[in-house]
Formats: C-alpha cells, structure tokens, sequence
C-alpha cells in the first residue's frame, strides 16, 4: 500500500511544472526511442543510426547549453496526427521534425511561425542552404523551417550481379542514359543473370510508384501543378513515363508482386540487380556491404536516379525543424535560436545517416565526402526538386498518386484509367481546401 | 465428432483436426516469439534465421532500457482498470434500470443508447477532442479514461442479461421488505457475475489495445499508453531493419493480458460458455 502511494505521489510530481531555473523547450521528434543505447551518450561522433544520432545530438546540446532543457517527446511516426491534436488542444510543442513536402498544411493556416528571426538571430543565413533545401523550406516570401536533410530515391546496385551480367565498367556499374538503354540493358541483365534487373515495392508503397512517376514527369518538363488546387498527370507526358514503367513489368525486368520489407530483404538477399529506394537505406545497404559473407558484400554501390530523358532532375523532400506557433518568453526565442545553431553547425553528424546536407557547406567539406558512396550521391543535393511549396496535402496526394501509379505501371488498370483517376482524386481533395 | 464430443470423448481424427488447428493458431505466436529472440541484423532480408540460434534477449533488454517503459505499462493498467470498472458500474446500473424499471422515456432513451452502438468512435472524434481540450484533460488519466466509459454495447449486454433473470425474485425480495438497491446489490449483481466477467475481458482487451484516442490525446511521452509508447519508440522501416525490436514488442506488449487469461482462464471460459447458453 505504502509503496503504491508512493508511485501515485511520484506520478503526481512527476506531472508538476518544472522550476529548475532552466529555459524549457518542448521538442517533438520522430525516428524511434534508443535511450537504451543513447539515452546518456554525448560522443556525436560514435553514434549511429538516425535515432542514435539525433538522440545523442540533443543530449550534447543539452550539455552544452546549461541553461537550456529541451524536453524531448518522441512520437510515432510520422507524428502529424500527434501534433494536429495538440494544435487543436493549443498546446503544441516549441520545436518539431517535419518532413517539408507537409510544412504548406500548416505554414497555410499560420499554425507555424516563419523562421527567418531565428536563423538571422542564430547567425545562419538561407544562401548556405543547398538549393533543394531551401526550396523545399521557402514558401509565402518566407523561409518556414530549418532544413536538416535532402532524401530521395536512389539507384541501390548490386555490382556483383552487375558483373555478371556484363554491365561493369572501370570497376563502376554501367548506368542507362536513355530509356532505351535502361531496356535493353535491363534484358541483358535478366538473359545473363536469370533474376530481374529492378527489384520493385509495387505493393503497399505508394511512395515508390509515386516517386518513379514524379521524377520522370518533372525530367521531361511537366508541370505537376498547375496551380495550388489542381494536379496534372493525364497527359501524354504522364502517359509516355508510365507506359515506360508498364514495359518494365510487361516484360518482367523487375521483380513482381513484392512490397518494401520483400523488395529489401530481396535486395539484401542477392536477387536483383538494382533497388530504387531511398537514402534512407544506404546504412543498412553498407553494413551488408561490409559483412563477410552476405551477397552483398563488397559488392554495392549506389547512385541518384539515372537520366532518361529530359533534364537530368530528380523528385526529392527532406527533414526539417519548424516552430509551431505559440506564445513564447523571449528567453525560449532566444533558446530555438541557439538551437537553430547548433544543428546548423552539426549538419554533417546528421548526414552521416545517409541523407544529403542541407548545407552547401556540408556537401563541400571533406569528412562528408569520404564517407561511403557520398561522392556518388551528392549531385543530388542540386538535381533535386521538391513539389511545389504552395501545395498543401502533399502527404496524402503521394499516397493518391502513388496508389494509381502502381495499378497504371503493373497492369492492373488501364494508363489513361488509372491517370485520370489519380487527377480526380487528387483534385477533390485539394478543392476541400480553402 | 459432435456425438463424440456429446459423450466427452474424441476419436483419432477428431484429436488430429484439434492439434492441426491448435498448430494453425500457434504457428504465428511462436514465430513472432522466434523472431524477437533474433539479432535485428541477422533478420534484414533472411527472417529464415529466426528458426535457428544463436537467439538474444537484446531486443527486450532495448525495451526496457527505455526509462519510459514501466511508466507505459503503468499508465496502460490504470487506464484499462479505470475503464473497466466504470463500464461495470454504470453499464450494470443502466442495464438494471432498463430491464427493470419503469420511469418516462424508458423505451425512447434505450433506443438512444442502441443507435450508439451505429455510431463508429471516429464519427466523434473532432468534437471528442475538442471536448476534452476545453476541459483542459488532454494528458490526463480522466482524458484517456472517461471516453471509455461510453459504452452502449455494455448497456444492451448487461440490459439484455438482466431480463433474463426471473422477476419473480424481485417480487420475492419485495415482499420480503428489500429496497431497490438491495435488490440490486444482493440479488441480481451475483447473479450476473458471468455477464459481468465477459463484459470486463471485452473491456480491458479493448482499452488496453486501444490506440487511436491516446496518441492524439495523450500528447507527451510520459501520458502514453503501452500500444502509443511502443509505436513511438518504433524506428522508420521498424519492420525490415528493427523486426526483432518489433515483435519483442508485440510480445512485451501481450504478457498481461497473457497473464490474465492464464490467472482467469476458468471464469473466462465458464463465462463465455455461460453467455453463449444463455
């Protein structure tokens, strides 16, 4: 009894406001809890992993910055339901992680402040942001976010495969240049190999089919938006890019019927030549890479979207910091401003996860450069292009768009079908918006 | 088999069709048990490993090095607790006074709670939430609770129980000068403890299941729930580079209700047998 009172009497403490003289801040972060293994490290340095390394950066800047406790809430991923209800409640938190594709749902309704106070308080300026990064964070005149990372789709090569199949040259794989090329290159893969040339998550990855349809759309000059209330994706344009991804599956140079964990544990597994997914995943991809053993060992490689067509560009978003909006004391302005700083100043830790800088600086320096593969991949960081910053729903019309593409790319319904559903779709819902 | 099972004996085939079954139904537990006791690397892209050791503890010694984790559980057991016993209550209240007494609009309010049962909690949720954050009970106990409590299925279960029961012993205890309350309390509370017992598993699985209201009211890591607490600790592609976290979780996650049914195995059955005869 005794001892029930006290955790009851602790819990009640527990939920008191603090008074220790510090500045509180309320952060809100996604990317997984790892205190067990984190949870009093401050050694930036030595951690690994997105969880470990933002969970260690918070701690430094904890240790740092005495006079500041950033009080931290890791939510589910992604956390916007979260932190739609707790602006609905009026009690958001100071500082969250946000994807920028979803920074226009709530800069649109002033539900998160502009940042340019901050990062002019904070010493940062927008001109050291990389291009795709400030696009992605620019929007209304105003910049809405600190950046923190680029991301977007990769091609992961299994060269050993690729080797076999012929498609090695000066110990690099031989990308396609053409759309033609990536065909009978993909033929000559699967002839030479007996496996497929891509490996595909054509199944409950809305983001993969999305991202193929969206990248070769903006390289051959669509315009996805005409506005900020309307999609267009019916067009022969849309229809040629399609019809391309249609081939592929038609004559089964990628895999079929395979959703994410099936596509990696695929990929992983030595039974395709090529994963187009995202920056995410080039940790795991390396540590295969370096493990005795496995099939991808010592034999991976990884490069942003080949050109096809067009402009050689590419659909990317990023991570970013943003502010809700709330009354705050100046001392609590002053502490995101020096927040801001930090993580300016630590942006190649972070990178170090496999996402691109946001940073040109970052991109330049020497450290991020020999980290594996970064030299390959780091184009992206000027090739990439981010949707239109006044369109709001991005989040859900990628999951619109992605759904219809799929059925268009693996048969299941007719391109002009399938297109014109995805326009409809997508234009309901953005005409609910104001 | 029927007959066989009428006589309470089972024939070969029939025992056969039963381990077949139980096989069936235990295949994905043991799996999911197998693959929270593998390292997270060995599982990327060859799940096969789980079949076979080296098997680790790590992924629940993960779980448990989050500080927070206790602190879930509590809050998880207080709420599933706290709502459980208020259905009881007021469920058992308003089903006696449905099936038994007579006051104005008795049959009008009834249907009322029955169209609640049409009403899916998402319909509500906007308004829901705004209640609470007017009340200032977001990131409470009271907030994770008290929405628990409207349940009109545990109205019409304990209504539709309670008329079972013979009026004459009503009569019987009137006649033998017992209040309504007494009535209530000592003659027809014991009689529907299997009732009540269906009623409390079905309440606590779903309030300890239950995801959707906590993570948007309960909001700050240390009000979360096991279910939100665990998904938030959960990193992206938890599924492929984390599956052995993963299901060290979902089997954290299901040992008390485990332990429940284990503790209370006899009551659940004879209370769902009871039910189902009735």
């Amino acid at each position: 009894m005794k001892r029930t009172a006290a955790i009851l009497l602790a819990i009640l403490l527990g939920s008191c406001a603090k008074s220790d003289g510090k500045t509180h801040i309320y952060l809100q972060r996604f990317f997984g809890e790892c205190g067990a293994e984190y949870g009093g490290s401050t050694d930036i340095a030595k951690a690994e992993g997105e969880c470990g390394i933002i969970t260690t950066m918070i701690n430094r800047f904890n240790a740092e910055n005495p006079d500041i406790q950033l009080d931290v809430n890791v939510v589910a991923w992604p956390g916007y339901p979260q932190l739609t209800a707790q602006v609905a409640a009026r009690d958001p938190p100071d500082l969250v992680t946000m994807h920028e594709g979803v920074i226009s749902d709530y800069a649109a309704k002033g539900l998160v402040e502009p940042v340019d106070g901050y990062l002019r308080a904070a010493g940062v300026s927008p001109d050291g942001f990389t291009e795709a990064a400030k696009q992605g964070v620019t929007m209304y005149g105003h910049i809405y976010a600190l950046p923190w990372d680029t991301h977007g789709g990769l091609f992961h090569v299994n060269t050993a495969l690729f080797a076999k199949a012929g498609l090695m040259r000066g110990g690099k794989p031989v990308l396609p240049n053409t759309a033609d090329e990536l065909i009978s290159q993909a033929r000559q893969f699967e002839q030479r190999t007996g496996k497929p040339y891509l490996i595909q998550s054509n199944v409950g990855d809305p983001a993969f089919a999305a991202r193929n349809l969206y990248t070769y759309m903006i390289a051959k000059g669509a315009v996805l938006f005409p506005d900020a209330h309307h999609i267009r994706l019916n067009t022969p344009v849309g229809v040629e890019v399609a019809a391309f991804f249609r081939r592929i599956n038609a004559e089964k140079l990628g895999s079929q019927n395979m959703d994410t964990p099936g596509a990696i544990a695929a990929f992983v597994s030595g039974e395709g030549g090529i994963y187009p997914t995202g920056t995410w995943m080039i940790g795991s991809f390396e540590q295969e890479a370096t493990t005795p053993g496995r099939p991808l060992y010592k034999n991976y490689a990884v490069y942003p979207y080949p050109h096809l067509w067009g402009e050689h560009v590419e659909f990317v978003s990023g991570h970013s910091w943003v502010v809700p909006t709330r009354k705050r004391t100046p001392q609590q302005r002053d502490a995101i401003a020096r927040f801001f700083k930090f993580m300016a100043a630590h942006n190649y830790d972070w990178v170090r996860t496999g996402h691109i800088p946001a940073f040109k600086a970052v991109l330049d320096d020497p450290r991020f450069k020999a980290l594996p593969h970064r030299a390959d991949i780091a184009p992206l960081a000027t090739i990439g292009r981010p949707l239109p910053s006044n369109v709001q729903r991005q989040n859900a019309i990628e999951g619109i768009v992605g759904e219809e593409a799929a059925a268009a790319f693996t048969g299941q319904k007719s391109i002009p079908q399938a297109l014109a559903q995805a326009e409809r779709r997508v234009n309901d819902l953005l005409s609910q918006i104001d | 088999m029927a007959a066989d099972l009428r006589r309470g004996r089972l024939t070969p085939l029939g025992w056969a069709g039963l381990l077949i079954g139980a096989a069936i139904m235990l295949a994905p537990l043991i799996w999911t048990l197998l693959l929270s006791l593998k390292n997270n690397g060995e599982l990327v892209g060859h799940s096969e490993a789980a079949l076979h050791g080296p098997y680790t503890l790590q992924n629940y010694a993960a779980i448990f090095g989050n500080s927070l984790t206790l602190r879930w559980l509590l809050n998880s057991t207080i709420v599933a607790l706290g709502q459980t016993a208020g259905v009881l209550i007021l469920a058992s209240l308003a089903g006696y006074g449905f099936a038994r007494l007579d006051f104005p609009f008795r049959r009008t309010l009834y249907i009322f709670v029955l169209v609640g049962l049409a009403v899916p909690s998402q319909a509500v949720i906007l308004v829901q939430h705004q209640l609470f954050a007017w009340l200032r009970l977001h990131n409470s106990y009271p907030g994770l609770i008290l929405p628990g409590l409207i349940a009109p299925f545990g109205v019409f279960f304990m209504t539709t129980y309670m008329r079972g029961i013979p009026r004459e012993l009503d009569e019987a205890a009137m006649l033998d000068g017992a209040s309504r309350w007494t009535i209530f309390w000592k003659i027809i509370m014991p009689l529907t403890v299997p009732a009540q017992s269906t009623l409390a598993v079905f309440t606590f699985l779903g309030a300890w299941n239950d995801y959707w209201w906590p993570l948007i009211s309960a909001t700050r890591s240390d009000m979360y729930t096991l279910t939100v607490g665990l998904a938030a600790a959960q990193m992206n592609y938890a599924q492929t580079s984390g599956l052995g976290y993963l299901m060290a979780q979902a089997v954290f996650a299901s040992i008390p209700i485990f332990i429940i049914y284990i503790i209370f195995q006899k009551q659940i059955v004879r209370a769902m047998a009871g039910t189902a005869v009735r």
